[in-house]
């Protein structure tokens, strides 16, 4: 897949839609279109992150381990949703275990390539960053309102 | 109606007592007990309060003897009118449960026959305003209104005031104009009197008095021209309704609370604060049952209580502002009048003092701001009825259980068969109070209208509920509705459909859903966004499923949170649509779910470009009545009950999730 292609695909998401030329073919330069059969683990919780990823088709789940029991899914990321996102910090450590629950696709990027490029290009890191922190943001959103536990009984008049 | 103007020498007022007793009417008037003057029967004149007089303060009430030889200088007794026209305890059904059968009858009886004497201007304007809410419908209070029409009206104009009055403010008093049988004026020889209706016209006639000296109707004109330079003008009321809606933020709402007892004297005095709750009674096995309506307050802890312990109003600021906006603000959008007619009884009757014109004083000063307002002026809810409505007794309808779905572990579905018209013709949206023997009717919105019959879908969050989801095939169960405004559906024929339900929230949007499939050409696209806990509480899991497989409407669902066996999606409700690509002008959406999250989904459509105007949500409130006299339901201008449950996002305007209200 050329990186043509590749811009092609991060264009088709909301993720990199609106993204300048240069940066996105920048960013296009750095990623790598990789399809993710179902069952396979993009990321576990606890360990390294070496990757960020874009999702571009299927669904990823983002689980937790909840010790004495099954772990629990709290998220699934879809098209242009992001996987791995600590892959871009100082120390990349996963914060979930993320698994395809379906055939997916995804575009990846190397972490320490990642960021060395972000330092390099002033213009893509301060895009990325805001879609990144966009993305983080509804993250914490939605785990607040999960946390308020809307629909239990208690919480939810009904 | 009114006639020349008589005179009536004090030594005949025995002869207007038995006027009224042979117009065969008990006869109710001021009578001095425990140190008050109180509204009492009065068998003849001398159980007047002759010689009293009443000094009133906040937080203070006292009698005085003057040896006057008057009967009516006491200005105020501590109760009202009220008492006898909204009586503190009303029987409202009698039910029998034999096996699985269920019989529920509305217990109306005659009303009595009542003269009132001694009614103050601002008492009859507090009359006229009861009556107006307790008729203002769709259905209305039919014990209220037999009881106000049986009632004769003697009034007494005032001669004395006491500092706690401000009826001169509220356009009431002291000058009684009209809304009574007979007008009277106390002089110390005696009463000049006049008709004010046919009724009292005949019987001035019957007594057949010599017409009053125009000095002495001059003295009397006097008296009460004194009166009202004497209370002055203590309230400015031009602006008050938008000066108090615009101060829902005061910081003085949390320091009147802090001398609040919330002990809802001032509304059990109040003689137009009109908000009952129902209590129940039932023999042992709860075969027989009664209900009960009682005087209530919205000072009551448990007033705006729902399912789950959830409350909207926690906090004795809530609850005050509640009192407070309502009499003289919302009460103007609800029946186009104030609800106060300032008769002081609140102040003098507070225990700590709280006098409400210094709070109005303080929270919606004449300089204040009066807008931005919270909700839009002119809700097209069909606020301020026109017209009084003619009442009859509710109707509760026996129907039979002919079968039960067990949804999730706490809901079920029961399918219900009724012949009963109205039932049958219910629309989307709309609900029904269930009546079990020995159980307070819960309102419960209808899931399913089918040509024989309804379903609900109930989930079991208290004892009523639980009890009714127990209720197997051929188990009966009363119903009265169908109750409130339903879903719009007509305002989204050429548009697209958005309808985003959480949790039970399906349960008044499945009618919706099902009534958009059966005529679909005439809606474009269709997208149906499903928000659950787990995947365990998805309810009609078999009908979504096939409506998944449909090629002419979108499906998608999501739930809280799940084990890794659940493939399908995580997260919140939102997360369906926000990065979505449809155009939000075209859309009409249907919104139902726990209330944070229709705040959460109301943001993520405006933010999406929908109208507001366009976004419709079912709320959520403590209900007694369903029919908008009990006054549980309250939210800002709205009976939640009667001008919703549905209401559109600009209706509710910042009224929708703000705290307290
Ligand atoms: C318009 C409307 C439609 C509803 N539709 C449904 C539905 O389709 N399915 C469903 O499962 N639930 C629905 N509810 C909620 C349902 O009414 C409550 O769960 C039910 O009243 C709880 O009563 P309970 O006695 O079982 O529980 P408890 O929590 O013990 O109720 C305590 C008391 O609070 C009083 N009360 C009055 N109104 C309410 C209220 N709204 N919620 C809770 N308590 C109230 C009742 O008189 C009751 O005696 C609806 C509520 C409203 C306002
Ligand atoms: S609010 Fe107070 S002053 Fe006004 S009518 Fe009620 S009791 Fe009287
Ligand atoms: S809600 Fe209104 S009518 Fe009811 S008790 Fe409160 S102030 Fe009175
Ligand atoms: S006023 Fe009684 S439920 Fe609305």
């Amino acid at each position: 897949m050329t990186t043509h292609d590749v811009m092609a695909l991060l264009q088709g998401t909301w993720f990199a839609a609106d993204l300048g030329p240069r940066a996105l073919g920048h960013l296009a330069a750095l990623g790598r279109f990789e399809e993710i059969p179902a069952g396979t683990v993009v990321v576990r919780e606890g360990l390294r992150c070496d990757s960020l990823g874009v999702v571009i088709s299927g669904r990823i789940a983002l689980r937790l381990a909840v010790p004495g029991s099954p772990d629990r899914t709290i998220l699934t990321v879809h098209d242009g949703d992001v996987f791995g996102w600590s892959a871009v910090l100082p120390r990349p450590v996963a914060t979930s275990t993320g698994v395809a629950v379906v055939p997916s696709s995804a575009i990846t990027f190397d972490g320490p390539a990642l960021r060395a490029g972000l330092a390099a290009d002033c213009e893509l890191a301060s895009a990325l960053f805001e879609r990144l922190l966009v993305s983080v943001s509804r993250r914490l959103i939605a785990t607040r309102v999960q946390l308020l536990d809307l629909y239990q009984a208690g919480a939810a008049p009904w | 109606m009114t006639g020349a103007t008589c005179f009536l020498p004090r030594a005949d007022l025995d002869r207007l007592f038995a006027a009224l007793r042979a117009d065969d009417r008990t006869i109710l008037g001021p009578a001095v007990s425990d140190g008050a003057v109180i509204y009492d029967e009065v068998a003849s004149p001398a159980e007047l309060p002759t010689g009293w007089e009443s000094d009133t303060e906040p937080g203070s009430y006292r009698l005085r003897e003057t040896g006057s030889s008057r009967a009516f200088d006491y200005v105020l007794p501590v109760t009202s009118w009220k008492r006898y026209t909204h009586p503190a305890f009303v029987p409202l059904t009698r039910a029998r449960r034999d096996g699985s059968q269920v019989e529920v009858e509305a217990v109306l009886d005659p009303p009595p026959r009542l003269a009132f004497v001694g009614v103050r201007a601002c008492e009859i304007a507090a009359l006229d305003i009861q009556e107006r809410a307790m008729r203002a419908g769709p259905i209305g209070d039919a014990d209220h209104a037999g009881r106000r029409d049986a009632a004769l009206v003697v009034a007494m104009e005032c001669a004395a005031a006491t500092s706690t009055c401000f009826c001169t403010s509220m356009g009431t008093g002291p000058e009684v104009r009209q809304g009574a049988d007979l007008i009277a004026s106390e002089l110390d020889e005696g009463f000049v009197i006049r008709s004010g209706s046919a009724t009292g016209a005949a019987m001035l006639a019957g007594l057949d008095l010599e017409p009053a000296d125009p000095a002495q109707v001059e003295r009397a004109a006097a008296q009460v021209a004194a009166v009202r330079t004497r209370i002055g003008d203590p309230v400015a009321v031009e602006g008050l309704p938008e000066r108090l809606r615009a101060a829902l933020d005061s910081p003085r709402w949390e320091q009147v609370a802090e001398r609040c007892l919330a002990c809802a004297n001032c509304t059990l005095v109040c003689p137009t604060c009109f908000c009952t709750s129902v209590g129940v009674a039932s023999d042992l096995d709860g075969q027989e049952a009664t209900t009960e309506r009682h005087w209530d307050s919205c000072f009551s802890l448990g007033f705006g209580r729902v399912a789950g312990d959830a409350n909207f109003r926690p906090k004795v600021k809530d609850r005050y502002r509640q009192w407070l906006t309502h009499k003289f603000s919302t009460w103007f959008d609800q029946f186009g009048s104030s609800g106060c007619v300032g008769c002081g009884r609140c102040v003098a009757w507070c225990p700590v003092g709280i006098d409400v014109r210094e709070e109005l004083a303080a929270i919606a000063p004449v300089e204040g701001p009066r807008g931005p307002i919270p909700w839009p002026p002119a809700p097209d809810a069909g606020h301020a009825p026109a017209a009084l409505t003619v009442v009859a007794p509710a109707r509760h309808v026996t129907t039979s259980v002919v079968a039960v779905t067990q949804e999730t572990a706490d809901t079920a579905t029961l399918r219900l068969a009724t012949s009963d018209a109205a039932l049958l013709a219910a629309r989307p949206g709309q609900f029904v109070m269930v009546e079990l023997p020995a159980f307070a009717a819960p309102p419960i919105s209808i899931s399913g209208i089918r040509p024989d019959g309804l379903d609900l879908t109930i989930r079991s969050a208290g004892p009523a509920t639980a009890a009714i989801v127990a209720l197997g095939p051929g188990a009966q169960v009363a119903l009265r509705g169908p109750l409130g405004r339903g879903w719009p559906l007509e305002s989204a024929a050429g548009r697209d459909v958005v309808i985003v339900a959480g949790g039970v929230g399906l349960a008044p949007l499945r009618p919706v859903i099902e009534a958009v499939l059966a005529d679909r050409a005439r809606y474009g696209a269709v997208r149906l966004y499903l928000g659950a806990r787990t995947p365990g509480d998805r309810l009609f899991a078999a009908e979504v499923a096939a409506l998944a497989g449909r090629s002419d409407l979108e499906v998608a669902e999501i739930v809280d949170r799940a084990g890794p066996e659940w493939l399908g999606q995580v997260g919140i409700v939102t997360h369906l649509f926000d990065h979505a690509t449809w155009n939000g002008d075209r859309v009409t959406a249907f919104v139902c779910g726990p209330e944070r999250m229709m705040q959460a989904t109301a943001a993520a459509l405006t933010g999406r470009g929908v109208d507001p105007a366009a976004i419709w949500l079912t709320l959520e409130r403590n209900m007694a009545c369903g029919v908008g006299t009990c006054g549980h339901c309250q939210l800002g201008p709205f009976f939640v009950c009667r001008d919703g449950p549905v209401f559109s996002i600009a209706e509710l305007g910042t009224a929708f999730g703000r705290e307290g209200l």
